[in-house]
C-alpha cells in the first residue's frame, strides 16, 4: 500500500496570516483517515487547496506520484480526486436517478454528450450505488425534496459514481440525526479498502467508528497524529481541545 | 422514454406529441385561407418564437441570462441585408447608392464576399457564431454569472449598435439597408408575402425547436441544468463547465442568427433597430411570460404577445401606445403570480390528469416541456 496522497509545505496565506501553515500530511492507499482540528484549524482550506478550489500560496499536492498543484477543479477530479461539500450540494431541480446520471463522467465532452440520450450507462455500478446509499426508492423524486439526510447520501453516491481513488468527505454527518450518522458510518464501512477516504469531521462518535488514523489541525499545522486511542492521550490535542477535557468531550 | 414518472406533462412522448399538432396547427394556416399581408405578419412571428426559443435554451436551461441576444440576430441580419443588396448589384453598377451618397468611389472590401450568396449566407451564421465563441469564452472562463453577465452582454449590445449607427458608409447608419428585391437562391425566388416565405419560417423554427428538445433530453443538456444549479458541483463531477456555458451560449447565438436571417428575408430591410436594448429585453419577456423553463411556452407567448401587439396597434394609436404599459403589466403579473410563466401553470394544472398509474399530485419540475 503506497502512498497516494502527500502534501509538502502546503500553505495558504492570506496576508501575512497563514490559514494553512506548511503542512505536511500523507495518505497511503485504501486508508480511512479522519482531519480533525478545532474551527478556523484549516481542515476545509486544505481540502479546497487538495482539489484546486482555492490556490496555494505555497507547497505541493502529491497525488499517485504527480504533482497536481494548480491544476483546475475539474482536471484534478479527471485524475481521480471526489469530493463532498460541507453544504450538501446536489442538482435539487434534477431527480435522483438525473443527479447520479450526470456523476456518471465517462466523458465531459459537450458535443459527445449531445449525442448521449443515456438511461443506465453501466447499470451494475448504478445499482450497487444506489443500493449502497439506500435511496431505490426515491430515484424519481427531485432532489430538492429529499430530507437533509438523504441528501447527504445523494451527494456521496454522486461522488461515488465517479469511482474516484480518493474520496474528500466534508462533515458528511453534519446535521443528521444520530440513526442517519449511524448508517452513514455503515456506508464508510463498507468503502474501506476499496477506496481511499479523508474525511474532516467534528463528530467524534462517528470518528471512532470509522478511523484508522486520525490527523489532527491546529492553526493550518499538523498537530498530532495516530489511532483514536493515541491522540486522545496526547497532551497537546488535549490543551487545543477546551483545555485539558479532552477530544472525547468535544463536538 | 418517461423517465420521471410524474404527470402527463413530463412524458416525453406526449410533449413531442404537443410540439408536432403546434407546428401541424401552424403549418396549415396557409392554406385554410390568409391574406398574403397576414402571411408575411405570421412569418415574422415565428421569428420572434424562434428568438424565445434561443433566449429560454439560453437563459431558462442555462442559467445564462444574456442581455445581448440581439447580437447574433442583429449581425446576422446585416450580412444578410448586405448579401440581398449584393444580388441586386451588377458589375456595372457594384456600389449600392446608399454609400454613393456617403461618397465611397468603390465597394469596401469587407462588402465584397457578399457579392456571392453562398458565402454571404456562410457569413451571416459564421461572423455571430465566432463573435459568440469569443465573448463566451472571455466570460465563462472567467466564471462571470448572473447580473455580471446580463451586463456584459448589454454592453457588447449598446456597443455593436453604436457601430450600425456610426459607421454610416458601410452600414447606411440609422436609415438600414433595404435591399429592393426578394432573396433569391437556387434559381428561386422568396417572395416575403407568399406562403412559401411563411413555411420557410416555419419549418425553420420547427428545425431548431427540435434540435433544441433533443440536446435538452441528451445528457449534454442534463448537465447544463445541473449547471445552473449548482456549477460548482458540476465541476467537482469532472466537468468543464465554462465548456458547457459556451458551446449552449453559442448554440442560442446560432438559433438568433438563423433569426436575423430569416427577418430580413420577410422584412428586406434591416437597421440598428435589430440591436436596440429593447427588441433584446422584449425576447427576455417573451420567454419569462411563456415559461423559461420551457420551449413550447417560450413559442406561444412570443406569437401571441406579438399577435396582441398587431391587433392592438390596429385599433388605434392609443392602444399602440398603451402596448408597452400592457406588456410590462402582463411581465409583472407573471413574475409575481406565476413564476414558471404560462407553462408553469399548464404544467400545475394538467398534473390533476390522472396519468401512467397514478393520479399525479402536481410535482413541479422545470426540466421538460
Amino acid at each position: 500500500m503506497g502512498i497516494i496522497l502527500e502534501l509538502k509545505d502546503l500553505t495558504k496565506a492570506y496576508d501575512t496570516y497563514a490559514v494553512v501553515d506548511h503542512l505536511n500530511l500523507q495518505v497511503n492507499e485504501g486508508e480511512l483517515r479522519c482531519l480533525i482540528g478545532p474551527n478556523g484549524a484549516g481542515k476545509t482550506t486544505t481540502m479546497d487547496l487538495i482539489t484546486g478550489r482555492q490556490k496555494t500560496t505555497g507547497g505541493q499536492v502529491i497525488f499517485d506520484g504527480r504533482n497536481i498543484t494548480g491544476l483546475k477543479e475539474h482536471m484534478i477530479v479527471r485524475r481521480g480526486i471526489g469530493r463532498k461539500f460541507q453544504v450538501p450540494a446536489v442538482f435539487k431541480d434534477l431527480t435522483v436517478r438525473e443527479n447520479l446520471e450526470v456523476a456518471f463522467n465517462r466523458n465531459p465532452d459537450p458535443f459527445a454528450n449531445m449525442l448521449m440520450m443515456f438511461r443506465r450507462t453501466d447499470k451494475a455500478r448504478f445499482d450497487e450505488i444506489v443500493d449502497l446509499i439506500g435511496l431505490g426508492e426515491r430515484l424519481g423524486e427531485r432532489a430538492g425534496y429529499l430530507s437533509h439526510g438523504e441528501t447527504q447520501w445523494l451527494e456521496i453516491g454522486m461522488v461515488l459514481t465517479q469511482n474516484p481513488r480518493l474520496l474528500l468527505m466534508d462533515e458528511p454527518t453534519a446535521g443528521m440525526t444520530e440513526q442517519e450518522t449511524h448508517k452513514t458510518s455503515q456506508i464508510f464501512n463498507r468503502l474501506r479498502g476499496s477506496h481511499t477516504l479523508v474525511v474532516v469531521e467534528h463528530d467524534m462518535t462517528f470518528v471512532r467508528e470509522i478511523a484508522d488514523v486520525i490527523s489532527v489541525l491546529h492553526m493550518g499545522k499538523l498537530l498530532a497524529q495516530g489511532t483514536m486511542a493515541e491522540v486522545e492521550n496526547d497532551p497537546k490535542v488535549r490543551e487545543v481541545y477546551l483545555g485539558a477535557e479532552g477530544i472525547s468531550d468535544a463536538t | 422514454m418517461n423517465r420521471t414518472g410524474g404527470n402527463l406533462y413530463h412524458n416525453s412522448t406526449a410533449q413531442w406529441l404537443a410540439y408536432i399538432a403546434l407546428f401541424g396547427l401552424l403549418a396549415i394556416i396557409p392554406v385554410v385561407g390568409a391574406e398574403p399581408f397576414q402571411l408575411r405578419t405570421f412569418a415574422g412571428y415565428a421569428v420572434f418564437a424562434m428568438l424565445a426559443v434561443s433566449v429560454s435554451m439560453v437563459w431558462g436551461f442555462g442559467g445564462i441570462l444574456s442581455l445581448g441576444q440581439g447580437i447574433p440576430y442583429g449581425l446576422a441580419a446585416y450580412c444578410m441585408g448586405a448579401t440581398m443588396q449584393m444580388q441586386f448589384q451588377t458589375p456595372d453598377e457594384p456600389i449600392p447608392s446608399f454609400m454613393l451618397t456617403n461618397e465611397l468611389e468603390e465597394l469596401p472590401g469587407v462588402w465584397k464576399p457578399f457579392w456571392h450568396t453562398h458565402i454571404g449566407l456562410i457569413l451571416a451564421l459564421g461572423v455571430p457564431t465566432l463573435i459568440m465563441t469569443v465573448f463566451g469564452i472571455l466570460m465563462f472562463q472567467a466564471r462571470l454569472a448572473g447580473a455580471f453577465v446580463a451586463i456584459m452582454t448589454l454592453a457588447m449590445l449598446n456597443a455593436f449598435y453604436s457601430m450600425a449607427q456610426d459607421l454610416q458608409p458601410f452600414t447606411a447608419g440609422f436609415n438600414g439597408i433595404s435591399p429592393p428585391n426578394a432573396f433569391k437562391a437556387f434559381g428561386v425566388e422568396v417572395d416575403p408575402y407568399s406562403p412559401m416565405m411563411y413555411w420557410l419560417a416555419l419549418g425553420v423554427l420547427a428545425v431548431v425547436t427540435f434540435a433544441s428538445k433533443y440536446m435538452l433530453q441528451s445528457k449534454f443538456g442534463t448537465i447544463v441544468q445541473a449547471s445552473r444549479d449548482d456549477a460548482e458541483r458540476v465541476r467537482f463531477l469532472g466537468y468543464s463547465v465554462a465548456y458547457y456555458q459556451v458551446v449552449v451560449f453559442v448554440f442560442g447565438g446560432l438559433i438568433a442568427s438563423l433569426a436575423g436571417i430569416v427577418w430580413v428575408m420577410i422584412q428586406q430591410y434591416v437597421s440598428p433597430t435589430a440591436l436596440e436594448t429593447p427588441f433584446s429585453i422584449y425576447m427576455v419577456v417573451w420567454a419569462a411570460v411563456g415559461g423559461r423553463h420551457s420551449l413550447f411556452g417560450a413559442i406561444v407567448a412570443a406569437i401571441v404577445l406579438n399577435y396582441l401587439q398587431t391587433e392592438l396597434a390596429d385599433i388605434s394609436e392609443t392602444w399602440q401606445k398603451a402596448w408597452l404599459l400592457i406588456l410590462g403589466g402582463i411581465f409583472v403579473a407573471v413574475v409575481l403570480l406565476l413564476p414558471r410563466g404560462l407553462a408553469g401553470a399548464f404544467e400545475y394544472l394538467i398534473g390533476w390528469i390522472p396519468f401512467g398509474g397514478r393520479s399525479a399530485k402536481p410535482a413541479a419540475r422545470p426540466e421538460a416541456g
